[in-house]
């Protein structure tokens, strides 16, 4: 967890909150997010009970493009894309149908695409295929659903362009409670509650 | 004679003679585990006769160890199930008890998540009542396990044992009235254990179990049973051949005062009542046959000596 510029996570228990540590730091990592987070602090308080996260992101707008997922060589009439990263090939492969259609498009084994007796465009390789700002939010909220200690069923959650929080209890929680609580948390990790 | 859990690993080769000579010393087998070519036997052997059967293993190059926890049903109880937060630590607490002889059943709860909002409801309190012994696998803080536990130990009759992220004694402080048994350090995490301090307090729950376990033996040793239960299952595979049928890896579940056998209740309850366990004592006049919770199983209860003033 040594990306992250500040990481902490505070509850009056101590085990459990070492524990957490843990928790979080084996899910980020699992989750590829670490290199994502700038700054995130969880509070938990299980007497209220209430668990919060806040934090900040770093700009992750990774475009994903064809050159970063294989390399494109022409064959005769074929061009054979090598795969070198599989993470993003569903959506490659969904993108490749669309522009040239099933007929054209062969997967004979893992790691190679043939694309067949059909011209390809000039910009190939710089043809985005994922960008990743799109989803990684959406990726970050349902981390902190996975720590998140189990039965916090009511949730509050919020994403803007570099800001997201994550409240959770398993009792409904006035609104004015949370936001305080929520906008606390943001002050503590010197950032503003946008 | 007093008969003690063992466990035999060795090859496939001659492993016939290792059955007969256990069955010959008056011994039962519990479970026998056929992998390609070793062996896995889980059994019963007189205590006298450890040395002897050890020294007619040792030309086969087998292995016997005492294990504790050989002919007892353990249920894993755990308060979610939940997609999103595997792998559960009860996962491989469960597993890890079945590589030390251990019969394993998860039990997770319906809506036993949560503080305030945890239950347990009557058919999970039911099941876990079928086992030997409970292992209640609880989360990382100390206020919620001390509001949440008496509500999920409610009408639970087996012997407990509690396992959470707080120490060993916080757990018993907090524990009123008392478990039979702790492990501290052990709450939700969500990775597998696999380093040496995570499979060390997979020791520690084993430690524990058998601690447990053998207090209840001990119990029972006053007031014995009419029968012993891994009898019981030889009698039952001998009289009803029906039973090979079954594909499930334990198709008769020895348990310390009983077994669970996964026959249909209605069809097969007359059959095993009457089987005869000698002359003029049939199963019916040492056990109490009840349906399981558990799908149409067979719950098989044997009777202490005291009930039935038989012992055979």
């Amino acid at each position: 967890m040594t990306m992250l510029d500040a990481f902490e996570v505070e509850c009056f228990e101590e085990v459990g909150q070492d524990v957490y540590k843990q928790i979080t730091e084996t899910v980020l990592s699992d989750h590829n997010l670490t290199a994502v987070i700038s700054k995130l602090r969880i509070f938990i308080d299980p007497r209220i009970p209430i668990f919060v996260a806040v934090g900040t992101i770093r700009d992750a707008g990774a475009r994903i493009r064809v050159s970063d997922i294989g390399s494109v060589q022409v064959q005769g009439d074929n061009t054979v894309i090598s795969i070198r990263d599989e993470t993003y090939l569903a959506q490659f492969l969904t993108r490749l149908y669309d522009i040239f259609g099933h007929d054209h498009v062969d997967q004979p084994d893992r790691f190679t695409v043939i694309i067949s007796e059909v011209e390809i465009p000039q910009d190939f390789e710089q043809i985005e295929i994922v960008n990743r700002a799109d989803t990684v939010l959406r990726d970050l909220i349902y981390a902190m659903t996975v720590i998140a200690p189990e039965g916090f069923k009511v949730r509050r959650e919020s994403y803007g362009k570099r800001q997201f929080f994550y409240a959770a209890s398993e009792n409904t929680l006035p609104e004015h409670v949370v936001e305080d609580m929520v906008s606390g948390q943001f002050a503590l990790i010197g950032e503003e509650m946008a | 004679m007093i008969l003690v859990p063992i466990t035999y690993t060795g090859g496939v080769y001659r492993h016939d003679e290792v059955i007969d000579y256990i069955e010959d010393l008056g011994g039962y087998i519990v479970q026998k585990h056929e992998m390609a070519q070793e062996m896995v036997l889980q059994a019963f052997i007189p205590k006298e006769d450890i040395g002897r059967f050890t020294a007619f293993t040792k030309p086969l190059a087998g292995e016997v160890t005492e294990s504790p926890l050989v002919g007892c049903e353990i249920a894993v109880v755990i308060p979610s199930l939940e997609i999103h937060h595997l792998p559960h630590s009860a996962c491989d607490i469960a597993e890890y008890l079945r590589t030390v002889g251990a019969k394993t059943n998860m039990v997770g709860l319906a809506r036993g998540f949560g503080k305030r909002i945890s239950q347990l409801n009557d058919e999970e309190r039911d099941v876990i009542n079928e086992h030997d012994l409970a292992i209640y696998v609880l989360g990382n803080f100390e206020t919620c396990i001390e509001e949440k536990f008496n509500g999920l130990r409610r009408g639970v009759n087996v012997p407990i044992i509690l396992t959470g992220a707080p120490p060993h004694e916080a757990l018993k402080r907090i524990t009123d009235p008392p478990a039979a048994g702790y492990v501290g350090n052990l709450g939700r995490f969500m990775h597998r254990t696999r380093t040496e301090a995570d499979i060390g307090r997979l020791d520690a729950i084993v430690e524990e179990t058998a601690r447990v376990l053998n207090a209840i033996r001990d119990e029972i040793a006053h007031d014995p049973l009419s029968v012993s239960p891994a009898r019981l299952k030889e009698v039952i595979e001998d009289g009803i051949p029906e039973i090979r049928e079954v594909y499930s890896p334990t198709p008769i579940t020895v348990q310390l005062t009983g077994l669970r056998i996964k026959l249909p209740f209605d069809r097969y309850r007359d059959v095993i009542k009457s089987l005869p366990v000698e002359e003029d004592v049939t199963i019916g006049d040492t056990a109490w046959i009840s349906p399981s919770r558990m799908r149409d199983y067979i719950l098989v209860q044997i009777k202490p000596f005291s009930e039935t003033h038989i012992v055979v």
